[in-house]
């Protein structure tokens, strides 16, 4: 006997990798998270529901405020000078020149050294006194700073070090590179554009798209930035707390203090963070991303 | 397919089959008719092979009599890692922790209360130093078995102090004592820059422990219900951290603290010679001996503002079993035997600790690979002594700790201000605690 099941059910059983994974590991976590979020679960005792408590705590906690910030500021620095450098770095490694695989390769070759790895490389690269960067100032008569152990110079640091992986975006901006129209560029020619206005008339805007999806992931990835500054800092928060960012207190409070709903109410606020200024950047781009075509 | 893609395959595929087939296995199989016992220990590298010695002879004996089979795992983070696994049901039988998680595990009812068990199984806590004891002891229950333990001490360089004209045989008692030593012992070059130093109380420098220095003040930091950093002991202790670093200088300091690497090594500073004086435990006398055996130092308790009153920090790494253990008892029957007094000991020795018992046995200290050994038995039995703050807020007043430390070391703020600053925050933790304690005890009613 055969039996004919309907064709939902039929849809229902081969999509269920997806949806069972789905479910599994993400809805449901997700609404215990919410649920923990509302609750004060100290992990080893039952979840006590406190209503808004969590979130309410948020807005008295300057511990709080100072990680948000300390991540604003990382953000608001660290994707500009990102983009900045890595667009500048395509347009200059897209040129025609001997070596241009060479040269492709070194850029995007720092990407795939491990986080670990790199953080410790950069210890060493910062170290006050024997440090590579130091010891280069040195040399044209500038005293370096203490870098990671100065509060002033310890986000400094931070964000320099994220420049190091900016091989990624690179890569994505000769991808772009090699979508805009040779005829663009000629046309700008015959109009008497130079270089700079060919970048700024025809690379940049044939650029937007891409500019904006690095954008929003460099977005992601800075309000949840945690390895890096969590190995340079040897678990530390930096002096007077300079380095300590939103997902290490998250961490912190989740694994080390045991308020785990604390924890959820903060993994639910990073979020809702990360969607808003994902939201204003769409909605900036509208105006200034360009899609060929549309 | 090609002959090229043939080979691919072959020069691929080959290597994973051999892997496969004759790659590693595990060096044991656990015999089929004994109960496991899973053991997590944060140790590795020397100290986890002497561990691994231990349990290996236990298994080989003990274990094949009672039919107990112990898997030790080595795990880093592994207090978080108990944790979480004990919040997830499936915990380790036996976890090998820190001294300080204990008050908070106890607290949160992560571990299980040993007081009739260690009855039950013929352990003798009076065989052991009331001090060690103690130090699993919460709320008058016991949580947890003296493992490893140790007293800190002052490390000096005889060398150096020979080289500055101070007396080798004479380290500082006082305060007062260690500055004038570490004024004399501080070396700077044409720059300015300090290329060695004589004591800097930074974490980075060795002084792991950033929250002691007020008790050598005599502040009692934690008595129960309050912390007490604002005494004016603790006040005093800031006021002497603050003057000492102005005198040798906030940036140079802060450059000559981010030369210290890694601590096994010649990039460690005291080992490199490079810091004359460090508060430190009797495993150094382990690094000494493998990357500078030639090094000429000696041990001391650490100064105090009177040199004939002196307090002793002692610490120890613990034996816990948490919370939902499915093998309890076969967990106690393994302890019962790690804790035999020549087990122990030996293991002490090995990893160049001192000895948890009353009287340590007749071989214990001829030997020992620390030649200090009996500077460190004797300090934990000062009149004085301290441990970790015994409060279950202990992670987050320790940061705040760290944060108190380095903005009074780097003269983000004065004295005064730290203090005051550090003890609201401090305040604020503990009371925020007992909140929260209080409302789930009357949920649970």
């Amino acid at each position: 006997m055969t039996v004919r099941l309907p064709n939902w059910i039929r849809g229902l059983i081969w999509t269920a990798p997806w949806w069972l994974g789905f479910l599994i590991f993400l809805a449901v976590p997700m609404g215990m998270s919410f649920y923990i979020s509302l609750c004060d679960y100290p992990l080893l005792q039952p979840p006590v529901y406190i209503g808004m408590d969590n979130y309410r705590e948020m807005t008295v906690d300057p511990i709080f405020h100072k990680v948000l910030s300390n991540t604003l500021i990382y953000a608001a620095c660290a994707i500009p000078l990102g983009t900045v450098l890595a667009v500048l770095l395509a347009v200059l490694l897209n040129q025609p020149v001997r070596g241009q695989a060479l040269f492709r390769t070194c850029i995007f070759v720092p990407t795939i050294v491990p986080i670990v790895a790199t953080a410790v490389i950069w210890l060493w690269m910062l170290n006050p006194q024997f440090g590579l960067i130091n010891q280069g100032l040195g040399r044209v008569g500038i005293e370096g700073p203490t870098w990671l152990a100065s509060p002033n110079w310890a986000m400094t640091s931070l964000v320099l070090v994220s420049l190091w992986a900016v091989g990624s975006p690179v890569v994505i901006y000769l991808a772009g590179l090699q979508d805009i129209p040779e005829a663009l560029y000629e046309a700008a020619r015959l109009d008497g554009a130079g270089v700079f206005r060919q970048f700024r008339h025809v690379t940049l805007p044939g650029l937007s798209p891409v500019i904006l999806f690095n954008v929003v992931i460099g977005i992601i990835a800075t309000w949840q930035v945690f390895a890096v500054p969590y190995v340079m800092m040897k678990g530390s928060p930096g002096p007077d707390r300079s380095t300590y960012f939103y997902t290490m207190y998250l961490f912190d409070n989740a694994f080390r203090y045991l308020n785990m709903g604390y924890a959820s109410a903060m993994a639910w606020v990073q979020m809702l963070i990360i969607l808003a200024l994902t939201g204003l950047v769409f909605l900036v781009g509208r105006r200034a991303v360009y899609y060929r075509g549309l | 397919m090609t002959v090229r893609s043939a080979i691919l395959l072959l020069v691929l595929g080959l290597p994973a089959v051999l892997l496969l087939l004759f790659g590693p296995r595990n060096t044991y199989e656990v015999p089929s008719d004994r109960t496991v016992i899973r053991y997590w220990e944060k140790w590795s590298g020397l100290e986890g092979l002497a561990m691994q010695r231990v349990v290996d002879r236990f298994n080989e004996t003990v274990g094949a009599e009672e039919g107990i089979w112990v898997q030790y795992c080595a795990i880093s983070n592994v207090d978080q890692r108990t944790l979480v696994a004990t919040a997830g049901g499936d915990p380790p039988d036996v976890a090998g922790l820190f001294d300080h998680v204990v008050p908070q595990f106890a607290d949160q009812g992560a571990l299980l209360e040993l007081d009739d068990l260690v009855e039950e199984f013929g352990i003798d806590g009076q065989a052991f130093k009331p001090n060690w004891w103690r130090i699993g002891v919460y709320n008058d229950r016991l949580y947890a078995l003296p493992s490893t333990p140790y007293t800190i001490a002052l490390y000096y360089n005889r060398r150096l102090f020979r080289q500055a004209g101070l007396d080798p045989d004479r380290p500082p008692q006082t305060i007062a004592e260690l500055d004038e030593c570490s004024r004399r012992l501080t070396v700077r070059d044409e720059e300015g820059r300090i290329v060695q130093a004589g004591f800097m109380p930074a974490p980075a420098l060795l002084g792991w422990w950033h929250w002691v220095w007020p008790h050598f003040f005599y502040a009692n930091l934690w008595d129960g219900e309050r912390f007490g950093l604002d005494t004016p002991e603790g006040l005093a202790c800031a006021r002497w951290l603050a003057e000492r670093r102005a005198e040798i200088g906030f940036q140079e300091a802060l450059a000559f603290e981010g030369t210290a690497g890694a601590i096994e090594g010649s990039q460690n500073p005291f080992i490199g010679e490079r810091i004359a004086m460090v508060f430190q435990g009797p495993w150094v006398a382990n690094w000494v001996r493998t990357y500078n055996p030639s090094m000429d130092y000696g041990v001391a308790a650490f100064p105090s503002v009177r040199a004939d009153r002196r307090p002793a920090f002692l610490s120890s790494d613990v034996f816990v079993i948490p919370r939902g253990s499915r093998h309890p008892r076969e967990a106690m029957v393994f302890l019962r035997f790690v804790l035999r007094q020549d087990v122990m000991e030996g293991l002490c020795r090995e990893h160049c600790k001192v000895s948890p018992f009353r009287q340590p046995g007749p071989d214990f200290f001829d030997g020992h690979p620390n030649p200090y050994i009996r500077v460190f038995d004797e300090l934990a039995l000062a009149k004085e002594t301290f441990g970790h703050p015994a409060m279950p807020t202990f992670k987050q007043a320790s940061t705040e700790m760290l944060f108190w430390l380095e903005n009074v070391l780097q003269g983000v703020r004065g004295p005064e201000e730290a203090v005051r600053n550090t003890q609201q925050k401090i305040d604020a933790i503990v009371n925020d605690y007992n909140r929260k304690a209080e409302r789930r005890r009357a949920s649970a009613r």
